[in-house]
């Protein structure tokens, strides 16, 4: 029994960040769910697993994002074999009742989905998870400063891309 | 640092839900595996001769079969080296009488030898007269 609340305090404490997180790298509601169910599975399997982690949402959010790398690594594998594979890409935001955000959502989705993969990771623990740097490093497995240049070449990059459309709603 | 105004307007974007049916799906999948690895971690040991030894072989299988496969060579070699020819229990045949003759000679000389060493040894028993231990072990030594 405690370990199946141990499992559902977790879900309702970390699920929400970690599917937001998972979708934006993988951009697929499908894959997102299924290394989300992964990873519950593990827990489930081996509850020792957080035994002794101080952050857990840093902890958890890195075994997601290794996770994704791997099923990422195998997606490239398949998707050289079958060049016209088609991938449903879904926008990691909240739709929006104001035609504006709206626009600027959709716009950033886009702007995120060109970011390379790895600034990608860090902007959204920067920005939504509101992870620090050493966080940030943590989680990934990255050199702090490693961490502070990718955030800071992702936004200039999100920055110059959006500019006009912020500009004009601002 | 402070997030500039544009970090600021990122920040206010609202991330998707996750799907609220998905709880329910994940936990019982997560705690379905969790119930089956402590169901099968929790079984009782059979005590089955084969289960035993797969439980007893299963840390190191390829050295155990090493080292089966080395007792079976062992064992290979010892029996192509025994003797094959049957072992007959065969009739001795009788001494020649001279043999015996010489024979029975050399048992009476043992007898005499015998019998005039223990005439020698009743005499020196009855010469000996109590000394010191330490002159005892003397005689001992010599």
């Amino acid at each position: 029994m405690r370990r199946g609340t141990d499992l559902e305090r977790l879900y309702d404490e970390h699920a929400q960040s970690l599917y937001a997180y998972l979708l934006n790298f993988t951009r697929n509601e499908a894959d997102t769910r299924d290394l989300l169910q992964d990873l519950f599975i593990k827990l489930a399997r081996d509850p020792a697993w957080l035994a002794g982690i101080r952050d857990e949402r840093a902890f958890l959010i890195r075994l997601a994002h290794n996770a994704a790398i791997d099923l990422m690594r195998r997606r490239h594998v398949r998707e050289r074999m079958k060049e016209n594979l088609a991938v449903e890409i879904i926008s990691p935001f909240a739709p929006s009742g104001d035609l504006d955000e709206q626009a600027f959502r959709a716009a950033l989705a886009r702007a995120l989905a060109e970011l390379p993969p790895d600034q990608r990771t860090v902007v959204h623990l920067k920005l939504w998870e509101r992870f620090t740097f050493e966080q940030i490093a943590e989680a990934l497995g990255i050199p702090l400063n490693t961490a502070a240049s990718r955030y800071r070449y992702g936004l200039d990059k999100l920055r110059e891309r959006l500019r006009p459309l912020y500009e004009e709603i601002k | 640092m402070k997030p500039d105004d544009f970090e600021q307007k990122l920040q206010r974007q609202a991330l998707r839900q996750i799907p609220a049916e998905w709880r329910e799906e994940i936990l019982k999948s997560a705690n379905d595996a969790g119930t089956v690895r402590r169901v099968v971690r929790g079984r009782p040991r059979e005590t089955s001769l084969p289960n035993w030894l797969s439980t007893s072989l299963w840390p190191h299988p390829k050295a155990w079969a090493g080292l089966a496969a080395v007792w079976v060579l062992i064992l290979a070699v010892d029996f192509s080296n025994r003797d094959r020819s049957p072992v007959r229990a065969e009739k001795s045949t009788p001494p020649s009488p001279e043999v015996i003759v010489e024979l029975k000679q050399q048992q009476r000389l043992l007898a005499e030898l015998i019998g005039s060493r223990d005439a020698r040894d009743a005499d020196r028993s009855k010469q000996s007269i109590p000394r010191p231990r330490s002159e005892h072990a003397e005689i001992l030594m010599v």
